[in-house]
């Protein structure tokens, strides 16, 4: 049993396989709908927020605080859904925002480029040429998203479990080996494996909870939770009082399941 | 069944998987026996052809014809192989050598840098970090310029092969399952029409050689 996150380019048959191995599996599947979900809880539109989670940051945005909070709530989103310990998704980014969950198993598919472009004129109606643009384009904005929230490379073969290429592995047989790979004994949802499950929601509720708060949405703070421990770390401003402390302190426990934070944050002097 | 090449860096579990895939599917899992046969085909020393098939050619090596001699050896006995049943390949360049055929699974095993380091720490190897990295990445690197120099490709690109497998999470024992049930794909069935069509380049390979053999002693 796993939690199995596809990653694929545009038009390469990821809903396809997604689809297979759910039915398959038996598993939950999920897709753009998680994005829909996080953006409830922010209060925001879905069209939003898929827009922060899909496109091009711009210079100025790269390091922008709403950026952060789009993906940490669709990293929380996603997190409560993966807490039964299976679950199929095939939206953007999955095995990025799901890094360091226990049961997670990483797909990448690749897809000739031909039968890609076949996909896309179908869809769309464009001719050959039209739709390797189009193709192009979304690739590389997805590929740069990755680059600029992550630091990854999106092709890289090392951020997977599996690549499978469907230049000649049909989708019937993509299927059938990553259902294989989901059902091998590293990946059962062992007590500590579920424990680790929910320790990683709970990492990802504490930092929604700080990236959602106006007083601390601008600051790069995370969250480690181990069982009803969490530790705060990355940089704040001290303030009189230790108001920012006390703030972190009472969001983070508001967490269900918190009782207990550790603060490893390096203060530093607004007004030096 | 399928012939099953699998590509891998320095103790990233290549054997291993091979061994696996070999005990599961009744094949039997070749690598040194291959540049074996390919030897005794040249008449040179399995050493002699172990440095002048695995090494980077010099510059002055890639001008000659003899390295093209040594490469095309090992590719007529994987084929030699290859008809007399099917097999796991887990050599050097299994995707390159069989480049282009049906009935062939190309796969490449990959591995944490850490957990190949400490392969080369515990073990009967005992070597210290520093040199372990330093060994993996030297050994890397060669074989990238190996296969970018031999076959202008990049040793990396999971495009040139049907699977990747990373050893990160899933064990050999899980990939071995995971590759054997990619192996059962149509694509890669051994059909009549596909072993004619490996004879037909074993056949052709042959002549190549026997021709560039004649070459090499009337201007040695």
């Amino acid at each position: 049993m796993a939690v199995i996150c596809i990653s694929r380019g545009t038009k390469s048959g990821g809903q396809v396989l997604a689809e297979c191995l759910a039915a398959r599996l038996g598993y939950p599947i999920l897709g753009r709908e998680v994005a829909q979900e996080a953006a409830m809880q922010l209060g925001v539109s879905a069209r939003t927020l898929e827009e922060k989670m899909s496109d091009r940051p711009s210079v100025w945005g790269r390091f922008s605080s709403m950026r952060r909070m789009y993906a940490v709530a669709v990293q929380t989103s996603l997190a409560e859904r993966a807490l039964a310990g299976h679950l199929v998704y095939h939206g953007l980014a999955g095995g990025l925002l799901l890094k360091g969950l226990p049961g997670l198993l990483c797909v990448r598919l690749i897809a000739p480029m031909r039968i890609r472009i076949e996909a896309v004129m179908d869809d769309l109606g464009t001719d050959a040429s039209a739709s390797e643009r189009y193709i192009h384009e979304l690739d590389d904005a997805r590929a740069r998203w990755v680059r600029v929230m992550y630091g990854e490379n999106v092709a890289d073969p090392h951020l997977y479990d599996l690549v499978v290429n469907l230049e000649t592995i049909t989708m019937e047989g993509a299927c059938a080996l990553v259902a294989r790979a989901a059902e091998a004994p590293e990946l059962a949802p062992t007590d500590a494996v579920l424990d680790r499950q929910r320790d990683f929601l709970s990492s990802c509720r504490v930092r929604l909870a700080l990236a959602t708060d106006p007083e601390l949405r601008s600051l790069e703070l995370d969250a480690e939770a181990r069982g009803s421990l969490v530790v705060i770390t990355g940089q704040a401003p001290l303030r009189s009082g230790g108001r920012t402390g006390e703030l972190i302190h009472s969001l983070a426990r508001g967490v269900p399941g918190i009782q207990e934070v550790r603060m490893g944050v390096e203060w530093f002097d607004p007004y030096p | 069944m399928a012939i099953i090449t699998i590509s891998r860096g320095s103790m990233s579990g290549g054997r291993a998987v091979a061994e696996c895939l070999a005990a599961r599917l009744g094949h039997p899992s070749l690598a040194r026996e291959i540049l074996r046969g390919a030897a005794a085909k040249l008449g040179a020393s399995e050493a002699v052809l172990e440095t002048k098939f695995e090494t980077t050619p010099r510059l002055w090596e890639r001008l000659s014809r003899e390295r093209e001699r040594y490469v095309l050896a090992v590719r007529t006995a994987l084929l030699d192989a290859c008809l007399e049943g099917d097999l796991v390949y887990h050599g050097l360049a299994g995707q390159f050598l069989l480049r282009g055929l049906r009935g062939v699974l190309r796969v490449r095993l990959i591995a944490p840098l850490e957990a190949r380091v400490r392969m080369l720490m515990d073990g009967h190897h005992r070597m210290s970090r520093r040199t372990a990295e330093d060994f993996i990445r030297n050994v890397d690197e060669e074989r990238r310029r190996w296969a970018r120099i031999t076959y202008g490709e990049d040793v990396e690109e999971p495009s040139l092969y049907d699977l990747t497998v990373n050893l990160r999470i899933l064990s050999p024992e899980s990939a071995c399952a995971a590759i054997a049930e990619a192996a059962a794909e149509p694509a890669f069935a051994v059909t009549d029409e596909v072993r004619a069509e490996w004879a037909a380049q074993a056949a052709e390979c042959h002549q190549r050689l026997d021709s560039m053999a004649e070459k090499a002693e009337r201007w040695p």
